[in-house]
């Protein structure tokens, strides 16, 4: 039983530490086999990254993921410049997810740092696991928010009115009183003896 | 909408013969030569940015079969009549002048009389100055406007020995107007002073009026409302003590109405106003009974093609007079035009009133018997346009009085030929 975890845990590692280019010391890849050679299918029972390593990755991994945060934020403040709601909300989104996922990497470093310090092999390949995974969605998450569609894209343009109106209506307002207009008439005679 | 408000002095004013259907603002009776721009967007000379002058000039000759308006022994004397004006804007040939607008017009008819007739000789010639001035801001939820008009009138009198009958008339407005919630709701409120003086035999009847108007209307449809209005006047003669001798009296004219203004279909406008109306003369003698102090007035405009237009009204009012105090008045009239080919333009109207003359009058004898005048005018022009901007045509005028006093009675017509402008 102990035998199986332990190699699902390795195989886990060993895929998510190949999937990280910047790693210092990544795995060789299997096409470093012979050309012709059987392959070797065998899965590595644990990773090669030493302790101190890993805590260096860790703190690589932090690093990246504040850059990530960092950039967000400023897509943020830049979609409340440019008042584009729908950007916004994307970005915000991304924002949020990506301040959980840094809470959990947080705490992911200081169980490593504890079992760093304890040598707990086990509970130090676990915790720089999360750490992988959660700094891989993190640089996900900065990608999203950089492809967060905003007005420019989903923006058809000013609404337009046609108005067409009858021409027979009058264009002047018909409904106003009207204008205080002179009756200026010949006075009608007022007798044989004036005018 | 707002030059409408002010510079509306008809041509026909002018020559002491019109009076238009208010509510509608047609002129009714013989249309003469333009005095002010026609509102043609195409014409005008650009003085510089933003301000439009239009110009024009006219000219008539025709024939007058009764100069002093005679019911026995008329004379009659060929006449000539021209005008010129010009008439200064901010509106531009596109479109409206914004939310500020301006208007100054200037202009003068001159009148002669070709007849080499002893009596029609010191009447031969007459100018007839007319000038306006409006100004209007706004638009929105609050506007505001004043303005002012005048002309001066010259006509033969009725007696030939006796003077022209002269008059200055000079009207100046002020309104506001606030229109909250889009516009549906729209209150006015507007002053006029209506200076009217005349000079010889009448100028005892020279007056000075103030009116307050205040107005209300609630538009259910865009171009229907319902509206309130309420009008308090106050007349008083300027000479007071030739008032006096001829019985002329203060008054306090009120009235309030209500009814329906606007749209009733695309093609068809109305005016429905019924209502109180009270002259409150300072004297022993006013308006009243239940007729008497009714106002109605009713009128239709329909439009039965883009070329056309058919009016046709009644009105009840009372109206101060000259020779009496004041005048219940029927008012019939109707106006048709039309326009043929866009070269030809049709305008034919009439009107018959019906005026029953009460209070104190200025002839003793009348005062006596009564005076019930029945006042008739037809006018009638066919002009054929040569451009939008130059036109000739033919007119033909009639008016006629008919009364229980027989040397009142007249039957006037007038025949032109006539070449118009206006730029």
């Amino acid at each position: 039983m102990v035998n199986a975890k332990v190699l699902l845990t390795t195989t886990f590692v060993a895929s998510t530490v190949f999937a990280q280019g910047q790693a210092p010391a990544p795995i060789a890849p299997p096409s470093a086999a012979v050309p012709g050679a059987p392959a070797d299918v065998s899965v590595k029972q644990r990773p090669t990254l030493t302790p101190e390593e890993m805590v260096n990755q860790s703190r690589e991994y932090a690093k990246n993921m504040a850059d990530v945060l960092k950039r967000v934020q400023g897509l943020q403040d830049q979609a409340k410049r440019e008042k584009d709601i729908i950007r916004l909300n994307c970005v915000t989104d991304k924002v949020v997810q990506v301040r959980v996922n840094m809470s959990i990497a947080e705490q992911s470093m200081a169980s490593l740092q504890e079992a760093v310090t304890r040598a707990d092999e086990g509970e130090r390949t676990h915790e720089f696991t999360r750490l992988t995974i959660v700094n891989q969605k993190v640089q996900v998450l900065g990608a999203e928010a950089e492809n967060c569609i905003g007005e420019d894209l989903s923006f058809v343009g000013a609404t337009k009115v046609d108005i067409e109106i009858d021409p027979n209506i009058p264009q002047y307002d018909p409904t106003q009183p009207p204008a205080p207009g002179i009756d200026i008439e010949r006075p009608g005679e007022a007798s044989p003896l004036t005018g | 909408m707002n030059r409408r408000l002010v510079l509306w002095v008809p041509l026909a004013a002018m020559i002491l013969v019109a009076r238009s259907a208010r509510a509608q603002e047609v002129t009714i009776g013989y249309q003469g030569l333009p005095y002010k721009a026609s509102g043609e967007s195409s014409t005008g000379i650009q003085v510089s940015d933003g301000v439009l002058l239009h110009v024009g000039a006219g000219a008539e000759a025709g024939y007058d079969t009764n100069v002093f308006y005679s019911s026995v022994g008329a004379i009659a004397s060929p006449m000539i009549r021209t005008s010129v004006f010009g008439d200064l804007s901010n509106a531009t040939r596109t479109g409206a002048a914004g939310r500020i607008s301006f208007d100054a017009r200037a202009g003068v008819v001159y009148r002669r009389y070709q007849s080499d007739d002893s009596a029609v000789e010191p009447f031969r010639n007459a100018w007839m100055p007319t000038a306006g001035l409006a100004l209007s801001a706004g638009g929105g939820q609050f506007g505001f406007g004043i303005a002012d008009t005048f002309a001066r009138l010259e006509d033969p009198p009725y007696n030939p020995s006796s003077v022209p009958i002269t008059r200055y008339n000079n009207q100046a407005s002020a309104e506001g107007r606030w229109a909250p919630g889009g516009g549906r709701i729209t209150a006015t409120l507007r002053y006029t002073n209506m200076v009217d003086i005349f000079q010889g035999a009448y100028s005892f009847s020279s007056t000075d009026g103030n009116y307050l108007m205040l107005d209300g209307s609630w538009k259910w449809l865009p171009k229907t409302a319902i509206f309130l209005n309420a009008q308090q006047g106050y007349i008083f003669y300027l000479n007071e003590a030739e008032a006096a001798v001829n019985k002329k009296e203060s008054s306090y004219p009120l009235i309030v109405t209500a009814g329906l203004r606007g749209l009733l279909t695309e093609k068809t406008s109305a005016t429905v106003a019924l209502g109180y109306t009270n002259g409150f003369y300072a004297g022993n003698f006013s308006t009243g009974g239940l007729w008497g102090s009714t106002y109605l007035d009713l009128s239709a405009m329909l439009r039965p093609s883009m070329l056309s237009r058919i009016v046709a009204g009644y009105r009840h009012d009372f109206q101060n007079a000259v020779v009496a105090s004041f005048s219940y008045n029927e008012t019939f009239y109707a106006s048709y035009v039309q326009q043929i080919a866009g070269r030809l333009a049709l305008d034919l109207s009439g009107r018959y009133s019906h005026r029953n003359y009460e209070g104190q009058f200025v002839d003793p004898l009348q005062m006596a018997t009564g005076r019930t005048d029945n006042f008739v005018q037809v006018g009638g022009t066919l002009d054929y346009f040569v451009r939008n901007w130059i036109y000739l045509g033919v007119g033909y005028s009639l008016l006629s009085n008919s009364s229980n006093i027989a040397s009142v009675e007249y039957l006037k017509q007038q025949m032109f030929v006539r070449l118009g402008l206006t730029y």
